[in-house]
């Protein structure tokens, strides 16, 4: 499906030549506008697309690992960040071999040796390697780097920023060639779309979405940057979005963080057992300096079990479609969609803010997210208007008296 | 400087308080341009709204689940876009976020809760839908003004989809105007990224005014989902704004609006050099009856000049069904002016001329040999029999006939020409090799198979003597056994390899160098299977036609051995290929991937001898329904499609002269979706493309029965009547 997309986009614009992207009345207005305050100085970027991708490109690597048959390439993309030779890189199964290479800017080859991988967040540390010394022994490389803990302390990009990925999409770059150069804006920053789990993929963080063409082979792990050149985030791997069923062009941020959420048995003061939910939080800049150190210990994540959910007393229509609309067709007497005022021929189309495409979507989400005793709020269509609705969900009947139906009247 | 005052200062302003904030600062032109962007996407986002959709196919047709699984073309169900156009609730998007047919559509405001929405209209030209909320006093764009749009200017791509907060500001995508007045005069083309993530939403210049509306658009095909496969490609478009809200009175009326069409074919198949010369004009059409006849040339419309057919469709292209024009026309050496010809919808497409013959295949004489003369037809009527000539012909009023030089030129100069109209031909008798000069009156293809199609069907003598001799053996059976098209078991034989065939090739030196037998092939780029089925006795002297095979979601009919055993003696008697390309997901095919299984189908096109008049789409279940979708939007390609138990997912489009398609629909009574399934034949037919219809007694969801099964063998080999 590559080929349907544009291999790479053109490099980035030069600035120095500023009238080269605009039309003609803009840059007049922008001339214009520049003139006033600055009495006929010329309109050039304070920091030119060059100057950025050069200073950039010596805190790459190439990195060449397991791979090479199927659609799986061997080949990817690492940032530096650290004088010695560690390189975030993304948690791909390039790394899954032991003979793990990097190409640094100047075209010197050195082995490489995975430190952390966290795939909730789907990157990876590793260090370069020189030949005679332990992995835990300084390498005496100084080489150039992006200061990681910094990059994460800034404010996170916004829609419409500017941003210039740095990445080895195609193996185009070889040894000593400079990675290739891409110009583009934050989209968004959001989640990925696979909200309804439609995608296999770990991360469920937010990630930046650009309107370059980045993620193709050979680009994850590869840097996304400012126009100043400041590390915003790690360019992500080849995936689809489910819902619009198109690539999506990403990279997770730099201070990315993902909730591990989690139910456990605990006692209560009065020693009865009930389930509460455990929170684990991981962060790239976490992982980021802990890694570093070889410190970092993965958490692991619970299998996500469905659960009952909690329990709402809607009957709705029969089920026959795989995208039946969420119709109720009669709510069981004293339930809590009872309570909460629910009627038949309402149309159920959002909980909690999602929308409900169909029955099973309903009933998905409310075994995956929520537990008995939980507030969800539900908008329902009724007649032409949408009402909302706060409805408390309930314990579910026991085993022994399922849903009743709904007596014919 | 076309742009306004207020967007002047608008900018002044913007690039002025970017720099005089970090005074001490080198002025930064990239900054200043970031930033006019953020402000241009802020001024319109007030007026970029989420639409959410319940129910309806998850996949673009049917979508109901029978025992075959899921029947239909996957689509995208995420939130999109669109744009408020009207303060009183109106809001314009892209008609594809409705393909797939929903229940319930709500539209959510930035600032305001979500509402309840009603498709008011759709725009089937420029693919827009007009929607309908309870909502007062909304904020409107800006357009910017459409003779002003400057090719190099900067343009966002705004959208709703990837944020689920509709307060957040848009989604944008950066690009430049590419070109204006591309599909036929109606869209802006872009480089910003444009996809199912913003189609609907607004296409906005650097001083906030509003472009156009961003839609997928191609200018090969029609319809709510063309162009969607270019998604991202760094060609995206969008309807001007001042289109849109010029368009917006006629849409709130409620009625759907068409393409308004002339109803006239071109006299040759040059568009660009040839000058316009009216080759056939549609009985009832607005060309017919503002009198316009065969013969006429058109020299200006609207004022236009008229130099080639080429530029006639850009000055068409975007009108709709009532518009009037005035065109002039020289006729013989007069010149006259028709004013207020009033465009037509699709009532009169197109519908082409048969006189009732099949022709024999690859012959090197000149003329064409009838190969079959359908019962009942003008061609019987004019006493044309099995084995005559036709070596000339010509419109019955013209002075002296054309010599005829082949099949092709024959097909070509009755698809010039409409029913009712008179024809003289010239045919050299095959008894006694007289000549004779008949006369036939053409009328429409029928819906008709012929009863028993003759062999052979070729001569042999395609592209001369420098092809590879043909083979004098007996083909031997590449599966051990032949069975009928009901046979359900797939023996595990072994897997077709495609180095025995070669070594095998080495020792028989009589044997054409070509592939033959079941071929496995990856398309090297894509890494993708297909398999190719060529007959044992292929004979490069012969044409072959190609039945591209779309397999089911069900397992059964992915199996290339299976399937090409069923057509073996087809594609030996009836020299057929058979084109096997595979879905990339386990869930059916997509309609993305139309690009990926063309390149499969022109490679083989381009190793084989090939009859371009026998290409078709085969399939079955949701097969059937991507063969359906592929067949219209590779019109270049094929000239049928034929499926079994599936429904046409997209409304189909018009037909037209120099590609035609016909179709073979079949469906087992029992099948669920046989009402769909019989609507897909009725909305075929009521575009008049010729249909054969089969539905199957005491059949749910399997292949054809036998009886279908002979009928569509002879469907196949009747695709080059005449």
């Amino acid at each position: 499906m590559t080929l349907l997309r544009p291999p790479v986009e053109a490099g980035g614009v030069t600035a120095h030549d500023p009238n080269a992207p605009m039309t003609r009345h803009s840059t007049w207005f922008l001339a214009a506008a520049l003139a006033a305050p600055f009495a006929a100085a010329p309109a050039r970027a304070a920091d030119p697309f060059n100057e950025v991708a050069e200073k950039a490109n010596q805190k790459m690597v190439k990195v060449f690992g397991a791979g090479g048959f199927s659609r799986l390439n061997s080949y990817g993309t690492g940032i530096i960040i650290s004088p010695d030779g560690h390189v975030l890189t993304a948690a791909s199964q390039l790394l899954d071999t032991s003979e793990l290479v990097v190409h640094l800017y100047d075209g010197q080859r050195l082995k490489a040796q995975v430190l952390a991988v966290e795939p909730e967040l789907d990157v990876a540390i590793i260090k370069i390697r020189v030949e005679g010394k332990k992995i835990e022994e300084p390498t005496g490389l100084n080489l150039d780097y992006f200061d990681f803990a910094a990059a994460a302390k800034r404010p996170p990009a916004e829609t419409g920023d500017w941003v210039l990925a740095l990445t080895n999409t195609f193996e185009i770059a070889l040894r000593d060639e400079p990675l290739s150069l891409q110009r583009g804006v934050v989209m968004a920053r959001t989640k990925l779309a696979g909200r309804r789990g439609v995608f296999e993929f770990p991360y469920t963080g937010d990630v930046y979405v650009v309107d370059a063409i980045t993620n193709n082979p050979g680009a994850a792990g590869g840097a996304l940057l400012t126009r100043k050149g400041e590390l915003i985030g790690v360019v992500g791997r080849e995936i689809k979005n489910s819902l619009s069923d198109t690539w999506m062009n990403y990279a997770i941020p730099v201070n990315a963080k993902v909730d591990i959420k989690e139910v456990v048995k605990t006692k209560d003061k009065d020693g009865k057992e009930k389930d509460e939910e455990k929170v684990t939080t991981v962060t790239m800049p976490d992982f980021v300096a802990l890694g570093m150190q070889g410190k970092y210990k993965n958490v692991t994540r619970p299998k996500t079990v469905l659960g009952e959910g909690g329990y709402h007393g809607i009957v709705f229509v029969p089920n026959i479609l795989d995208r039946t609309p969420a119709y109720v067709e009669d709510v069981v007497p004293g339930s809590p969609a009872a309570k909460a005022g629910l009627r038949p021929d309402d149309l159920v189309s959002f909980i909690d803010g999602e929308p409900v495409a169909s029955i099973n979507v309903f009933q998905t989400w409310l075994k995956k997210n929520t537990r008995p005793g939980q507030v969800v709020r539900i908008e329902v269509r009724r007649g032409e208007a949408l009402q909302t609705i706060e409805m408390t969900l309930g314990v579910p009947p026991k085993a022994a008296t399922p849903t009743p139906a709904p007596m014919p009247k | 400087m076309r742009a306004t005052l207020s967007s002047r200062r608008l900018l002044l302003a913007v690039v002025a308080a970017a720099l005089a904030a970090p005074a001490a600062r080198a002025a930064d032109v990239n900054e200043a341009t970031e930033r006019a962007m953020k402000a241009a996407s802020a001024k319109v986002a007030p007026a970029v709204v989420k639409i959410e959709t319940a129910g309806g196919a998850e996949v673009v047709g049917a979508g109901k689940k029978g025992p075959g699984g899921e029947n239909g073309i996957r689509k995208g169900t995420g939130p999109t876009t669109g744009l408020v156009v009207d303060p009183d609730g109106f809001v314009v998007t892209s008609s594809f976020n409705f393909a797939n047919k929903p229940t319930d559509i709500f539209v959510t405001v930035p600032g305001k809760p979500r509402f309840v929405a009603k498709v008011v209209a759709t725009d089937q030209t420029r693919m827009l839908t007009l929607l309908k909320i309870d909502a007062k006093g909304l904020a409107v764009p800006e357009a910017f003004p459409k003779a002003g749009i400057d090719i190099g200017q900067w343009s966002l791509a705004l959208g709703r989809t990837s944020d689920p907060d509709a307060d957040h500001p848009p989604s944008m995508s950066v690009g430049i105007v590419s070109a204006t007045n591309r599909i036929w005069g109606k869209a802006i083309q872009t480089d910003a990224k444009t996809s199912p993530v913003n189609y609907g939403g607004p296409l906005v210049a650097l001083n906030g005014q509003v472009l156009g509306v961003i839609v997928p658009a191609s200018n090969r095909a029609e319809g709510e989902t063309a162009g969607v496969d270019v998604y991202d490609g760094g060609i995206g478009f969008a309807i001007p704004l001042e289109d849109v809200f010029a368009v917006v009175p006629r849409l709130k009326q409620g009625k759907d609006l068409k393409r308004g069409l002339l109803g006239i074919n071109p006299q040759g198949t040059d568009a660009y050099n040839a000058p316009p010369v009216i080759g056939a004009v549609q009985p009832d059409s607005a060309a017919a009856r503002a009198g316009i006849q065969v013969g006429d040339k058109i020299l200006e419309v609207d004022g236009k000049k008229i130099p080639n057919f080429s530029t006639l469709q850009h000055v068409l292209g975007p009108k709709y069904e009532g518009d009037e024009i005035a065109i002039k026309i020289a006729r013989g050496d007069k010149e006259q002016e028709f004013k207020g010809v009033k465009l037509v919808g699709t009532s009169t497409a197109y519908v082409s001329a048969f006189l009732g013959v099949l022709p024999m295949r690859d012959d090197a004489e000149p003329g064409v040999e009838v190969r079959y003369v359908y019962p009942k037809s003008p061609a019987e009527a004019a006493g044309i029999k099995v084995g005559d000539r036709i070596t000339k012909l010509g419109p019955a009023a013209a002075p002296a006939l054309s010599p005829v030089a082949n099949r092709n030129a024959l097909i070509a100069a009755l698809q010039r020409m409409t029913p009712g109209t008179e024809v003289k031909i010239e045919v050299k008798r095959k008894d006694g090799g007289k000549t004779d000069t008949v006369t036939a009156k053409l009328v429409p293809a029928p819906d008709a198979l012929p009863d028993a199609v003759p062999l052979p069907s070729s001569k042999g003598k395609a592209g001369g003597a420098a092809q590879p001799k043909p083979k004098d053996k007996e083909p031997k059976d590449p599966f051990g056994r032949a069975d009928g098209p009901t046979d359900g078991d797939a023996s595990a034989e072994d897997e077709p390899k495609k180095d025995e065939k070669k070594e095998e090739k080495k020792d028989d030196k009589d044997k054409p160098k070509v592939e033959t037998g079941l071929l496995k092939r990856t398309n090297e780029a894509l890494g993708r299977e297909y398999w190719v089925y060529v007959p044992d006795n292929y004979d490069a002297g012969k044409s072959y036609g190609v039945i591209v095979w779309f397999h089911d979601t069900n397992e059964a009919t992915k199996d290339g051995k299976q399937v090409s055993r069923t057509f073996r003696d087809v594609c030996e008697d009836r020299n057929f290929i058979m084109v096997g390309p595979k879905s990339g997901g386990k869930d059916g095919w997509v309609p993305s991937e139309t690009e990926v299984v063309m390149q499969d189908v022109k490679t083989v096109l381009g190793q084989y001898t090939i009859d371009r008049t026998r290409v078709v789409a085969h399939g079955q279940g949701n097969g059937g329904q991507m063969a359906f979708y592929v067949g219209f939007n590779a019109r270049d390609v094929f000239r049928g499609v034929g499926t079994v138990g599936a429904v046409l997912g997209t409304n189909p489009k018009d037909n037209v002269a120099n590609q035609p398609l016909s179709f073979f629909v079949s469906g087992g009574d029992k099948d669920p979706l046989i009402k769909d399934i019989r609507e897909s034949k009725d909305l075929l037919t009521e575009r008049r493309f010729p249909v054969i219809y089969r539905e199957m007694k005491e059949s749910g969801k399997e292949y054809f029965d036998p009886p279908t099964f002979t009928d569509f063998i002879a469907w196949l080999d009747s695709l080059d009547r005449i």
